[in-house]
């Protein structure tokens, strides 16, 4: 299954009131091209920090809170992963989008090769953690992610190769933070 | 009242949310922090991940002020720049004031540099001064959100009251 594909597959999962944060690069990009959401926050730069972001969201907000992650993303803040197992918030959501690779530089690879990011969550302090190697089962491990008890985490592993890469989120980074904020506090 | 008469300042100015690394400059104030409501204080890994959750808590309404060290600055440039700078997220940092001569050896590169480094960044910062923590508290947040940047409190270890 392609990255693509993965990202509109989880996001026709979620409901309205949910609040995503996609981390930078292809998977912010993917996300808005499958379904633009005005509580759908964009990360440009800032690699490392999705987990910590969302981490500040679920800390503060009752929704439950999706992390659409990359696997040399997480890795990058693996820290990230003790705050969130350390804090324990129930509406956190973490989706690691694993394709085993730097796919936005060249493709070089990612440690995720033989670190398991879902054994590490787990002995994080995660409540659940499960990694799907399998194309068919991916909606059913999508949906067993979804119902678990939080904080959960999916790592999802996916292709190496985007043959539909998809254009820049067409927004100025203000605009983004604007509009999450305004949808999820009413000003 | 809390462990801190500098963090019952910046609570009464509004801020809803802390996260933070220690330092030993700011005993009081961690101090303070860990008797805040559950979901009102994080005790972050690393400074980067501590304005990173900040961040979020702005996003989810709060105002969220970020506490460490000076040599956290660094771990911290890339988020600060390319999170709440270029998204324009208000953050107020308390950051305590290491690195005089006297200080130990680790502390004085990055000590001795932090107000230069601020400067770099366009990033409003003061020196804290003891029983001052009222103004300070105030021109904290006013700094953050007017120009919606991050903007810091420098505390050396007299005035962690």
């Amino acid at each position: 299954m392609t990255r693509a594909v993965a990202v509109t597959l989880a996001l026709s999962l979620l409901g309205e009131g949910d609040i995503v944060v996609a981390a930078d690069g292809a998977i912010s990009r993917e996300a808005y091209r499958a379904r633009d959401r005005r509580r759908s926050f964009y990360i440009l730069g800032s690699m490392g920090q999705v987990a910590s972001i969302a981490l500040g969201l679920a800390m503060t907000r009752p929704e439950r809170i999706v992390a659409l992650d990359g696997d040399g993303n997480l890795l990058m803040g693996f820290g990230g992963l003790a705050m969130v197992g350390g804090v324990k918030p129930a509406n956190l959501y973490h989706l690691v989008l694993d394709n085993g690779c730097y796919a936005t530089t060249g493709g070089q690879p990612a440690l995720s090769r033989v670190v398991d990011l879902a054994a590490a969550a787990v002995g994080a302090g995660y409540l659940w953690g499960r990694r799907c190697l399998s194309d068919e089962h991916v909606r059913a491990a999508m949906e067993s992610w979804l119902a678990a008890k939080g904080p959960a985490l999916l790592d999802l592993v996916v292709d190496a190769e985007e043959p539909d890469p998809a254009p820049r989120v067409p927004m100025t980074p203000e605009e983004m933070a604007e509009r999450v904020r305004a949808a999820l506090t009413g000003n | 009242m809390s462990a801190s008469r500098r963090l019952d300042a910046l609570l009464e100015a509004g801020v809803g949310f802390v996260a933070g690394v220690p330092c030993s400059y700011l005993k009081k104030l961690f101090a303070g922090c860990a008797e805040l409501p559950a979901g009102c204080f994080l005790p972050a890994v690393r400074e980067d991940h501590a304005v990173a959750a900040c961040a979020g808590a702005w996003l989810g309404g709060r105002r969220a002020m970020a506490a460490m060290q000076n040599s956290g600055l660094g771990y911290c440039l890339e988020v600060l720049t390319s999170l709440h700078l270029m998204y324009r997220i208000p953050l107020p940092m308390v950051v305590s004031d290491r690195g005089a001569p006297t200080d130990y050896e680790e502390h004085r590169i990055l000590g001795q540099s932090t107000r230069r480094l601020l400067d770099l960044f366009g990033i409003p910062w003061r020196e804290a001064r003891p029983g001052a923590h009222e103004a300070e508290s105030r021109w904290l947040i006013e700094a953050s959100e007017h120009e919606r940047t991050p903007a810091v409190l420098l505390v050396g270890k007299e005035a962690d009251v």
